[in-house]
């Protein structure tokens, strides 16, 4: 049966076809590669030095090889791709194998940091979209934990969070400029939304008084306290940031993207720069003004997030801007009946708006995405670009 | 995948592979070569990880300075200014016995140090610094926790190189050493 045939409902099915391979495969691999990880963490103790060291590395190894083999020579690639995943899931496995083996502490961001240095050029190397996913979340989650180990109070929390909407532009930037060279295309994604997510998560926590009432006084910062560490690095990651917009924009198809789609995009980053540095000097003595400007923030990256999604056809961008429109909608929903109605009533009103509001969003997405031809499968596969 | 590109995957894979070679072998340099010191840990902490079982150690040097936090026998002196976040140097024992105070001191060791352990400086407040020196925890086979949370006195055999950084060789549990 031929499932690459495009454009007929067997297109269709195939991509589907396509997924349960990759889904099982990978299922399959990360069970193995997690059995012999368990059973030389379990016998740690008791297992010679060499023993240990050829169990894990050669396991990585033939990991790497049995994917290489399957996806470029034996024309596997599905199958192959998954088996590559799972040799760069053993690498971390590793990582702080070894570290737990020497009584390291492995609550430490550092290690994810060094996990993702290991496998971000595979991902590259082997074409593989789904090590770009695993490398670009482990280095959002391995930065923002690395951040949250530098905050020793509430000043360089504004700070860390500062650094954060820096690295959140960057990350999106980065996603940008994949997305000019087709091919990279398929590794844009990732970056993309996790740009996209870290920018918004972070401007919803600052929606709340009680993270700027934890300040002793709002003062206290402003440019000339900012160690020229702090400086060096925000310049650095804003400057990268801001090259790669002009990159971007300057490589984009005039033909085909139309002026908003060309300049909205890189607007929107270069406003996460400006609040990133908003963040870290806090150069006003309001609370309201800055739990204002936060909130006005973060509508506008959910909106815009979904308005951008439409206009470059990128449906899981949409799917995040939903997602967090829900999120804050519930959080006021929450804030403003707290005092005014019954728990009980509260809850069951909540949840009926809730209900509401989720059916209507879906009609209008299903709307939205048929308007402008991202079909879930078509969206995602035939696109590549979110 | 072109040529090129299949010798960058090699490399690539190489690299994790020396990596992973190079952070066991420079552990195993500091077990070897190192010096020995047997350090005094105050209340352990077992605590379960979803991949397997350790016990947090806090030493007697963790916490150093003239205030209540400080329960250190030995008596330390704070030279010059340390900061958060600063590498921290703190002798174990001098090189003079005639100097009975170990000096603790931020970015290079006290030039009376004979044996001097390096750490980062997480926490500074009144006179007191709180200091990690890499390795506060300890990994037991499953199960083995409650052996170190019900002794009476648990001590931790280090073995400390030339730059001062520490790696744990053995615990001593009530005076003998601890067999995982």
């Amino acid at each position: 049966m031929d499932f690459e045939s495009v454009g007929t409902p067997r297109f269709r099915l195939g991509i589907r076809f396509n997924r349960l391979i990759v889904v099982l495969s990978t299922l399959g691999a990360v069970l193995i590669a997690s059995g012999i990880i368990s059973f030389v963490a379990a016998n740690w103790q008791g297992m010679p030095a060499m023993a240990k060291l050829f169990l894990l590395i050669v396991g990585q190894t033939a990991a790497y090889w049995i994917g290489y083999q399957l996806q470029f020579v034996r024309g596997y690639p599905r199958v192959g791709e998954a088996i590559m995943f799972t040799g760069a899931v053993w690498f971390g496995a590793n990582v702080f194998l070894v570290a737990q083996s020497y009584h390291l502490g492995t609550d430490n961001p550092d290690l994810m940091i060094l996990w993702f240095l290991g496998v971000l050029p595979l991902a590259y190397l082997a074409r593989s979209t789904s090590i770009t996913v695993m490398a670009v979340g482990i280095f959002t989650v391995g930065i923002s934990w690395k951040a949250a180990t530098w905050v020793d109070g509430p000043e360089s929390a504004f700070l860390v969070m500062g650094s954060l909407f820096l690295t959140a532009a960057l990350l999106y930037s980065i996603g940008m400029l994949h997305l000019r060279r087709a091919n990279l295309k398929l590794h844009a994604g990732p970056y993309l939304i996790s740009g996209a997510l870290l920018a918004i998560g972070l401007a919803y926590v600052l929606t709340f008084n009680e993270v700027f009432e934890d300040t002793r006084s709002l003062t206290i910062l402003d440019f000339q306290t900012l160690s020229g560490s702090y400086l060096a690095l925000a310049g650095i990651l804003s400057a990268v940031t801001v090259a790669a917009l002009v990159v971007a924009v300057r490589n984009s198809d005039n033909n085909a993207v139309n002026p908003v789609g060309r300049y909205a995009e890189p607007g929107v980053v270069a406003l996460v720069i400006a609040f990133g540095w908003f963040t870290a000097t806090l150069p006003f003595n309001s609370i309201a003004l800055y739990v204002t400007a936060f909130n006005l923030l973060l509508v506008l990256l959910i909106f815009g997030s979904i308005v951008l999604g439409i206009i470059n056809r990128r449906e899981a961008l949409i799917n995040v801007g939903i997602i967090f429109f829900v999120i804050d909608l519930s959080t006021r929903y929450i804030e403003l009946t707290v005092d005014m109605l019954d728990t009980s009533l509260a809850f069951v009103v909540g949840g009926l708006l809730l209900l509401g509001v989720g059916y209507g969003m879906e009609r209008a997405r299903r709307q939205l995405l048929r308007q402008f031809g991202i079909t879930r499968d078509h969206g995602t596969e035939a696109n590549n670009d979110a | 995948m072109t040529p090129n590109a299949k010798r960058l995957f090699i490399a690539v894979i190489a690299v994790q592979i020396v990596f992973l070679l190079g952070l066991v072998g420079y552990r195993e340099s500091i077990l070897s070569l190192g010096r020995t010191a047997v350090l005094e840990t105050v209340p352990v902490d077992p605590r379960d990880l979803f991949k397997g079982e350790y016990v947090t150690l806090r030493y007697e040097i963790s916490t150093i300075g003239e205030g209540p936090l400080a329960p250190q026998k030995n008596q330390y002196f704070l030279e010059g200014e340390i900061n958060e976040g600063d590498t921290v140097y703190v002798n174990l024992t001098n090189i003079d016995s005639d100097v009975y105070r170990l000096f603790v001191q931020a970015d290079k060791p006290s030039p009376y140090a004979d044996l001097y352990i390096k750490g980062r400086a997480t926490q500074v407040r009144n006179g007191t610094v709180t200091i990690e020196y890499g390795i506060e925890q300890y990994f037991l086979p499953e199960g083995r926790g409650k052996e170190i949370e019900t002794a009476d006195d648990v001590k931790v055999r280090v073995s400390i190189n030339r730059s001062g950084t520490a790696a744990i060789k053995e615990l001593i549990v009530d005076g003998t050493v601890w067999r995982p």
